[in-house]
């Protein structure tokens, strides 16, 4: 999509690559209590900073702001709101989905930040920016402790 | 203090493949093409050199070895900027302004066709915990935002549209550039919708090229060039790099960088002051967002200039009369020197067909793509 070549590169001379990096990227400690809490409790935690009061979903250890460092926990809730979404017809490689993903941006009250994710149970053309919706936790036996641990944001009735 | 100067330009491309040269041949020809523009002999003139390029996007590791010798930089002071070419401009502006250098030259380039595996790279830079093992196509921030500036600022599709439609006309004027077309609002509209409701023809193709530019301190500039382009201001910001606590309706960090950048060049009254802007409109919307955040309108209006023809080459302010990066295409790290190349151009009257009339001070400004919130700008003048 995002290419447009009209000569394939690969007829041409060239010595092909490949890179093949691997990493265990640790979660840290706001990212291991983050996960943790979904997968043993399927709750979203937020980290209070105590100087200027926002609740950070996902939790960090420090506030972006005052540069503090957070240690008070807040249960966020399941249940957020729509801030922002799209519809994504190409999948990761830029090949066309056979069933569109959506995508967004959900915001719990009284926090700041949110969690991006996918939206499930619902039509693309009946998605809307402020629309209401709730998390869809995975079986306790499949959770592994990761954002997909949610299997996705469902609409719900005020 | 002294004044600094771009006295030089140089570019290849920009194309979709560059299958003859590689990546080091295209960044000799440029840099011939940038010295021989400001009249200086690299092995003997030239006091430092700047590369912007970054690991992922070249494929191997520490890329920074693999410069010198292209550029005519070997046993020189030479450094690599992991950033967007701009970022590189006004690293050099800063070293001549210290008073240590005299002539500076930066390089940025792209080799995007060599790589096969571009959407892997972009999900690449995303944060590993919190949102890459989403997967998906790394553009679908970009939908994502498009869809809360629409929300939060009225602008229409069609205004957006406009946008690919302006860059990708101007774009045919540019030898520079490889995605001219005469398209109408309606091609744009009906194009394939890929994030919505962001449509095909309102992204950037990947494009290959390369620029080197030349940069002076005040005497040397004016000895070398009749036709000396002045830094006036410069200005750089990273907003968060938490896609869940950013702004997605304003491009804060444009804001805060264009607010540097016209301190430093005392500018009070940017759309009285600013005859025209090269601005990032990698995603067409982007260019709205972007001339919002320059402050050459006030929010929720960028819309309204587009379709009442002000951003047009002929309009009150020409925004990308190069065909900005919907027309020249996304060229990676270079793609802030795209925008310096035309505002040289513009302001030393060699344009071309393009040639803007009694044009005296441009503002240039990029960003640094999915999934960054960072930008520069720098305002140059005649
Ligand atoms: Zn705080």
């Amino acid at each position: 999509m995002s290419r447009e070549i009209s000569t394939c590169p690969l007829r041409l001379r060239h010595y092909p690559g490949h890179l093949e990096p691997e990493y265990a990227y640790t979660l840290g400690i706001a990212g291991e209590r983050f996960f943790r809490e979904i997968k043993e409790n399927a709750r979203i935690m937020g980290a209070k900073c105590k100087k200027c009061g926002k609740i950070y979903v996902p939790p960090k250890l420090y506030c972006e702001e005052c540069f503090e460092k957070l240690e008070e926990w807040v249960d966020v809730g399941t249940k957020g709101t729509v801030y922002t979404f799209t519809i994504s017809f190409l999948d990761e490689h830029g090949e066309k989905l056979e069933k569109p993903e959506i995508y967004a941006l959900i915001k719990f009250k009284g926090t700041y930040g949110g969690i991006v994710h996918r939206l499930g149970e619902v039509k693309p053309e009946n998605v809307r920016i402020g629309m209401k919706v709730q998390a869809v936790f995975k079986p306790l036996t499949e959770r592994k402790g990761t954002i997909n641990d949610i299997a996705y944001f469902k609409p719900i009735m005020e | 203090m002294k004044d600094v100067a771009v006295v030089g330009v140089g570019c290849v491309g920009f194309r979709p493949v560059t299958p003859e040269l590689s990546y080091k041949e295209l960044m000799f020809e440029a840099a011939m093409r940038a010295y021989e523009d400001a009249g200086v002999n690299p092995r003997k003139d030239i006091d430092a050199f700047i590369t912007c390029a970054e690991d992922y996007w070249e494929g191997f590791s520490i890329f920074d070895e693999f410069v010198p010798d292209q550029l005519g930089a070997v046993l020189k002071h030479l450094f690599t900027v992991s950033a967007d070419g701009l970022f590189g401009l006004i690293t050099a502006y800063m070293l001549i302004k210290t008073g240590h250098f005299d002539i500076v030259a930066v390089e940025a380039h792209s080799k995007a066709s060599d790589i096969l595996t571009y959407e892997g790279i972009v999900n690449f830079a995303f944060d590993p915990i919190f949102n890459r093992p989403l997967g998906g196509h790394p553009y679908y921030v970009a939908g994502m935002e498009m869809n809360r500036y629409l929300c939060e600022t009225g602008t229409t599709l069609e205004q957006c549209a406009m946008v690919a439609v302006k860059n990708k006309r101007n774009a045919l004027a540019n030898p520079h550039a490889c995605y001219g077309a005469n398209i109408t609002v309606k091609d744009v509209l009906c194009s394939e919708c890929q994030f919505y409701p962001l449509k095909k023809l309102e992204i950037s193709p990947l494009s290959d090229g390369c620029i080197v530019t030349v940069l002076a301190s005040e005497d040397v500039a004016t000895k070398l060039t009749d036709k000396p382009v002045w830094i006036r201001g410069v200005g750089w910001c990273t907003e968060t790099p938490c896609l869940e606590t950013r702004d997605w309706g304003r491009a804060v960090y444009t804001e805060l960088a264009a607010e540097m950048a016209y301190k430093t060049a005392g500018i009070k009254n940017p759309v009285k002051e600013i005859d025209f802007a090269e601005v990032c409109d990698m995603f067409a919307y982007k260019e709205l967002q972007h001339l919002e955040a320059l402050k050459l309108c006030r929010r929720g209006e960028a819309g309204n200039l587009v379709e009442e023809g002000v951003t047009q080459r002929d309009g009150e302010l020409p925004v990308n009369p190069s065909g900005g990066m919907l027309g020249m295409g996304y060229a990676l790290e270079a793609s802030g020197l795209q925008r310096v190349l035309e505002a040289v151009l513009q302001l030393r009257g060699e344009a071309g067909k393009r040639q803007l009339p009694e044009v005296e001070t441009g503002v240039v400004q990029t960003w640094r793509g999915i999934p960054t919130a960072t930008g520069a700008v720098v305002v140059l003048s005649k």
